[in-house]
């Protein structure tokens, strides 16, 4: 009876150790972009305002690498592109159980450059989160998820879109060089 | 259940790791308040370090109507600054390279950029130390003809514009062209007696512009390090060490050390007391940091420098500041017009011309790892009349040096890639008429003949008459933008499979390399010490329940 236990606690432990360390990839996405950090941020955000039947806008756009960069410290380029829907974020705001849910908003997608000089996006992934908050989010965050699905979806043969420095909270950006950082 | 409770323990660490962020974000705000009150601090008037007030100097009180004539003003105390800068590079344009035998200098390369100097002079020499290089009759012995003033402005107030031989604007003038915008006269009286030490600025003038716009050529020259922060040039940080160019360019009668057409690669000289008259090149990193410069704690990198130069590592990518570096030319698609018959240029996501009709299809890059390549110093250059093979790249330099070179270290360079005109008969590359008002200027009529005729009879040759583009590499070793130790390259991003140095022949490099052989005898003999253990520890329990019994 000891040693059923044991080897029931122990393949428990493991697959707890297991799924610890992949969750990380389990909740997030990454996908190589083909153009460059600002051209596909562009492409982004131009594929959010194709989407504004769902209520999505545009809410910001903010670059922590230049935080770190005015900190003295290099770091490869990143972008956030952040994105909000009334259309989705309403019921989850109407209610106290789900209020809590604000945490994730506005939506973000970020883009960024790594070591082999290539462009990542890498996003939350909406339908597997969701899951985790019952019925009611879950159908929600399915939605986001096919939504954010259709953002990354980038058509080469399209001229490329000029990046909009939208101000966190949606006021247009003062159009200089740098972005707003963390 | 469990898969649910990993979720919820990777989203608490995702917050808690999100949160820390936002403190360390937060916590650098003050830093950056305390360096904008320390700008408008330093605008208090300070006491000049000179010890001459050009505004007092009788010979400056003029109503200077053209350069040459405040020159010939500076030349009445500077008597031997004219005879100095006409045996300079920045003068001549010339290089004769010792090694090769090879003339070069901006006046007899080709580039990837606009091509070449021939037959576009009145356009290039807004780049020239000079005033009048209007075509090949300029006549470099005229002491007047030096421009004191593009060098030793400190007003910012003086610019040289494109077109103008080498002038800056005497009357109002449209510029950009057809922008609306319209230059005053430059007031050359204010700026000759504003004259002081060069400038970050004043050499970026052209260093950082050259190519025909900011980021255009070097890949770590542009305009963000004319006050550069620590992160991107921690020698230039303006709020910190702020070293102008001349602090590492130490120049003696005007010539200014530092080559493109035969760098210093390897420095064994160890470190340079300024002032020494020791005939070596004063701008290398070992010149004041010596051959060892890591402590104790680090020396295993001392022995690094016998292969890979300091710029592999200290800097860490280029173009890292805001502005985006071009990264290639493409001329064959160049000449595109609109359905009315005028000039078409699109920008790309930053507002970056992306395709102008006049010079093609353009590509950017920020934050761009550099290649590696074995580099001794020697670079061999394809010039105007070496015959080409257009089927292949064409390499515009070559640099030159192998792993089992004692005088190539391992170096960091930018690759800037084009696509370009050559002239199918005689199988060279072509030289462009590029810029001008007359008929043959291909921004003016956009007629590849007309304009190859013309750029190619500038250099002595006759065009064939058929033309063709071929892709083309030219090489720019990478040694400013050098960033704080702390982001210098780590181990691994070197020792790696996949890593940095992962196209370097020729050498043993840990991780990224292995020897079968060896791997083999050292799993074995690590597999026979557990072997070993696990008998020993079988063989005591053994003996000891024997004893027991």
């Amino acid at each position: 009876m000891l040693k059923i236990l044991a080897g029931f606690f122990s393949g428990v432990a493991l697959i707890a150790i297991l799924g610890w360390n992949t969750a990380g990839g389990f909740m997030m996405t990454e996908h190589e972009s083909p153009f460059g950090v600002e051209e596909t941020a562009a492409r982004i955000q131009a594929n959010i305002q194709a989407l504004a039947d769902h209520g999505w806008k545009l809410s910001g756009l903010r670059s922590p690498s230049v935080s770190v960069a005015a900190a003295g410290t290099n770091v490869p380029p990143v972008l956030l592109v952040e994105a909000c829907s009334t259309k989705y974020s309403a019921p989850l705001l109407a209610e106290d159980a789900t209020r809590i849910l604000s945490i994730l908003m506005p939506c973000t997608i970020t883009v960024y450059k790594k070591e082999d000089g290539k462009t990542y996006v890498g996003t939350m992934n909406a339908g597997l989160m969701g899951k985790m908050f019952g019925a009611k989010v879950s159908g929600i965050m399915d939605q986001v998820a096919k939504d954010q699905k259709a953002f990354l979806s980038f058509d080469p043969n399209k001229p490329a879109p000029a990046l909009i420095k939208t101000r966190p909270g949606g006021g247009k950006g003062s159009g200089g060089q740098e972005l707003s950082g963390c | 259940m469990t898969n649910q409770r990993t979720i919820i323990g990777a989203l608490i660490a995702l917050a808690t790791g999100l949160t820390i962020l936002g403190v360390a974000h937060a916590a650098a705000e003050p830093a950056l308040s305390a360096a904008s009150t320390k700008t408008i601090n330093d605008a208090a008037p300070k006491p000049t370090s000179s010890t001459a007030d050009h505004t007092k100097f009788e010979v400056l009180q003029a109503e200077f109507k053209s350069g040459p004539e405040v020159t010939k003003a500076c030349l009445t105390c500077h008597t031997e600054a004219a005879k100095q800068v006409h045996l300079s590079k920045h003068w001549t344009w010339e290089y004769k390279n010792p090694d090769t035998g090879q003339v070069l200098g901006k006046k007899h390369v080709i580039n990837n950029f606009c091509t070449a100097v021939a037959s576009n002079e009145d356009h290039c020499s807004a780049c020239h130390i000079g005033y009048g290089w209007a075509d090949d009759k300029f006549d470099f012995t005229v002491q007047e003809n030096v421009d004191c003033l593009v060098c030793h402005d400190t007003t910012g107030a003086y610019k040289k514009l494109p077109g103008l031989a080498g002038h800056p604007n005497y009357e109002t003038m449209e510029w950009p062209p057809k922008s609306g915008r319209l230059r005053p006269p430059t007031d050359l009286k204010k700026v000759a007696q504003n004259v002081g030490q060069t400038s970050r600025k004043t050499c970026g003038a052209c260093h950082f512009r050259g190519g025909g716009g900011d980021a255009v050529k070097h890949g770590d020259l542009d305009s963000s390090l004319e006050t550069p922060q620590r992160y991107l040039d921690v020698h230039m940080d303006a709020d910190g060490l702020d070293f102008a160019c001349s602090k590492c360019h130490v120049t003696d009668a005007h010539e200014v050390p530092g080559s493109r057409y035969a760098p210093t690669t390897t420095d064994t000289n160890g470190a340079q007391m300024r002032g020494s008259k020791k005939i070596r090149n004063p701008v290398t990193c070992q010149a004041c940091h010596g051959s060892a410069p890591h402590g104790k704690a680090d020396a295993k990198l001392n022995d690094h420098t016998k292969k890979i130069a300091c710029q592999t590592c200290h800097i860490p990518a280029y173009a890292r500041g805001p502005r985006h570096a071009k990264m290639s030319w493409d001329w064959s698609t160049a000449g595109k017009l609109d359905e009315h018959g005028t000039r078409i240029k699109t920008r790309n996501s930053i507002g970056k011309v992306e395709y102008d009709s006049n010079k093609g299809h353009f590509t950017y890059d920020r934050y761009v790892i550099p290649e590696y390549q074995w580099f001794n110093g020697k670079v061999k250059y394809t010039l105007f009349g070496d015959q080409i093979d257009a089927s292949n790249v064409v390499k515009i330099n070559e640099f030159l040096g192998g792993p089992e070179d004692p005088d190539a270290r391992i170096w960091p360079v930018r690759v800037f890639r084009g696509k370009q005109m050559y002239d199918k008969g005689l199988n060279t590359l072509a030289v462009l008429h590029t810029a001008g008002n007359d008929d043959t200027a291909y921004w003016k009529n956009y007629d590849w003949d007309k304009a190859l005729a013309a750029g190619m009879k500038a250099v002595g040759a006759e065009y064939s008459g058929s033309m063709g583009f071929v892709a083309t590499e030219m090489s720019w070793p990478i040694t400013h933008m050098v960033a704080p130790k702390e982001d210098a390259l780590k181990c691994e991003q070197c020792h790696a499979k996949g890593g940095r140095l992962a196209g370097i022949d020729g050498a043993y490099i840990p991780a990224r390399d292995r020897i079968v052989a060896m791997d083999m005898a050292g799993f074995s003999l690590a597999l026979l010490a557990l072997i070993s253990v696990l008998v020993h520890g079988a063989m005591r329990i053994f003996v000891s329940s024997k004893n027991k019994d």
